[in-house]
């Protein structure tokens, strides 16, 4: 018997029953259910443990400082990187973006320089960019997506130049689950640039095993709460002798080593990047989600993730009347934008909600594409360890039935 | 017949249904009914501002009374908006403004109202209310 089939037995909101049906929850793109091995580690802290890292000589501070840095450790065998203190802790993706997109241009950018991204790419990796584009006077270019969702890497390799700083390109899409070829972005951007390349790996990571070091890229940024953490904790990883090059955007308590009235020293890295009580509770918990992925295995998360989309793709693309956004390559994630002509995504989805199933409405934070395809909103579906068949199954009888009432 | 007695109205036909799906089966069938707003005035000055879809309102006054049409992209929005402008038409705005009802309070109607803040119900209501204090003023 497969891993993965008793699984929903782990995640206590499968006991819940949504207007007399069961859950069927396929929007783990917006965020992940929690196992209860990740609520029963952060109530444990909390009840057991709890005192602030970093701080106190005392054994509840130092318990919780260790149990805080080995999470550091986890990530690090996680992504295989080279070292633990690579692992800088956010508040999530949006943040990681935030704070790279403010110290690189801060540090290593100046009027004129350009900054790639692609035409798929969530706000959170195109406002930050913009913001700064703005304050420093920078250039942001799109590479194009092609028909089939794929990344058009001819028109990359013609975007590339010596006044490209940072290509920040994203790992999955969250609305198509294209996977680019990143190791094949990351030759392109050596030889036709020294630019930084940055991996908004928000779905990537909770799906597919990730090596930084054989990838070869610069950053990597990702969410805990969409891989079985809480929210409130993300990740940066970054390479060490980048990390140690760029300057702290945010001051505070334990980001220094020394404070004088009129100027102040950085701690060394990873605590430069983590000023102020760092959300400790939930790296602990991203900590315990990592440990449950480490069982189940990434290798088998990603086989079972290839195994629900291709029955996405058996099932989903030929209902009738529903147009699907999704990447026509082999590899891709199990995540499905659709829409039906003459049906607002919105009505679609409370429908499917009196069905018990769970999707997102709207343009999931990805508006320039949507308009680009000349569409208002889709429905989204995003399917994670817990999904199986029976849930693709569900979710194709509840399209077919509020399509029908909607029409 | 005053906003009160409209609303409880619309309460006893919503008690009908068991359940959200047919609940929201018979706001799909007030929209399909309404087919008064002209296309033309799909403005963005009409716009209700806070809605997951685009929500248009249009208010007139006729013997100092108010009356509101309305019209959505989306069916669900515009059988709620249908009802909503339905309960505070053929209303005078000092009704109107002073009406202390509770509409996510008096009505069960699932997902669609909620009573969060960023809701769309919410900016209809806030919609009509603004167009009745602007009219006293």
């Amino acid at each position: 018997m497969s891993k993965f089939s008793e699984i929903k037995k782990d995640f206590p909101i499968f006991e819940r029953n949504i207007n007399g049906n069961k859950l069927t929850y396929l929007d783990s793109g917006a965020t992940s259910q929690k196992p209860n091995s990740v609520i029963d580690k952060m109530n444990d802290i909390y009840k057991f443990n709890n005192a602030n890292v970093h701080r106190g000589t005392y054994v509840l501070s130092s318990e919780t400082t260790q149990e805080y840095e080995s999470v550091r450790n986890k990530l690090q065998s996680f992504l295989n990187a080279s070292d633990s203190d690579e692992i800088i802790f956010t508040k999530g993706t949006t943040e990681a973006l935030n704070f790279l997109a403010n110290s690189i241009a801060n540090k290593l950018m100046g009027e004129g320089d350009e900054i790639i991204l692609s035409e798929i790419e969530h706000h959170a990796n195109i406002i930050p960019w913009q913001m700064v584009a703005e304050k420093y006077k920078l250039n942001i270019n799109y590479v194009k997506v092609n028909d089939d969702f794929s990344l058009d890497l001819d028109d990359l390799s013609s975007k590339l130049s010596s006044k490209t700083k940072v290509v920040s390109i994203v790992g999955e899409s969250n609305l198509s689950g294209m996977l680019p070829d990143i190791k094949e972005i990351n030759n392109l951007v050596r030889s036709n640039s020294d630019s930084l390349l940055i991996i908004d790996g928000a779905q990537l990571v909770p799906h597919r095993k990730v090596d930084v070091q054989d990838l070869g890229i610069d950053f990597l940024v990702f969410s805990g709460h969409k891989m079985l953490g809480p929210t409130g904790i993300g990740v940066v990883w970054g390479k060490k002798e980048l990390l140690n090059s760029l300057d702290p955007v945010y001051g505070g308590g334990d980001m220094i080593e020394e404070v004088h009235y009129d100027k102040a020293t950085w701690a060394p890295v990873p605590h430069k990047f983590e000023a102020g009580t760092p959300p400790y509770v939930e790296a602990i918990g991203l900590g315990a989600a990592v440990d449950y992925l480490g069982n189940l295995g990434m290798s088998e998360v990603e086989k079972h993730s290839d195994e629900l989309r291709e029955y996405g793709r058996k099932v989903l693309l030929d209902i009738d009347g529903v147009n699907v956004i999704h990447s026509e390559q082999d590899i891709a994630g199990c995540t499905f934008g659709m829409y039906v002509d003459g049906v607002h995504a919105t009505d679609l989805s409370v429908m499917l909600d009196t069905h018990g199933v769970a999707v997102r409405a709207g343009h999931h934070c990805v508006q320039p594409f949507h308009r680009k395809l000349g569409i208002d909103a889709t429905i989204r579906s995003t399917a994670y360890i817990y999904n199986d068949k029976e849930d693709i199954d569900t979710l194709k009888s509840a399209i077919i039935s509020s399509v029908e009432m909607l029409r | 017949m005053s906003i009160r007695e409209k609303v409880d109205e619309y309460k006893k036909i919503l008690d009908i249904f068991p359940n959200d799906q047919e609940k929201y089966q018979y706001l799909i069938e007030k929209a399909k009914e309404n087919n008064s707003f002209p296309p033309e005035l799909r403005l963005d000055n009409f716009k209700v501002n806070g809605c997951q879809s685009q929500v248009w309102l249009v208010p007139e006054e006729k013997n100092e009374k108010l009356f509101f049409n309305s019209d959505s992209d989306a069916l669900i929005s515009k059988g709620l908006v249908t009802l909503i402008a339905s309960i505070y038409s053929d209303e005078k705005a000092e009704d109107i403004v002073t009406s202390e009802i509770d509409l996510m309070e008096e009505f069960e109607l699932g997902v669609i109202l909620s009573p969060a803040r960023r809701n769309g119900a919410y900016s209809m209501l806030k919609t009509i209310k603004e167009y009745a204090k602007n009219l006293i003023a």
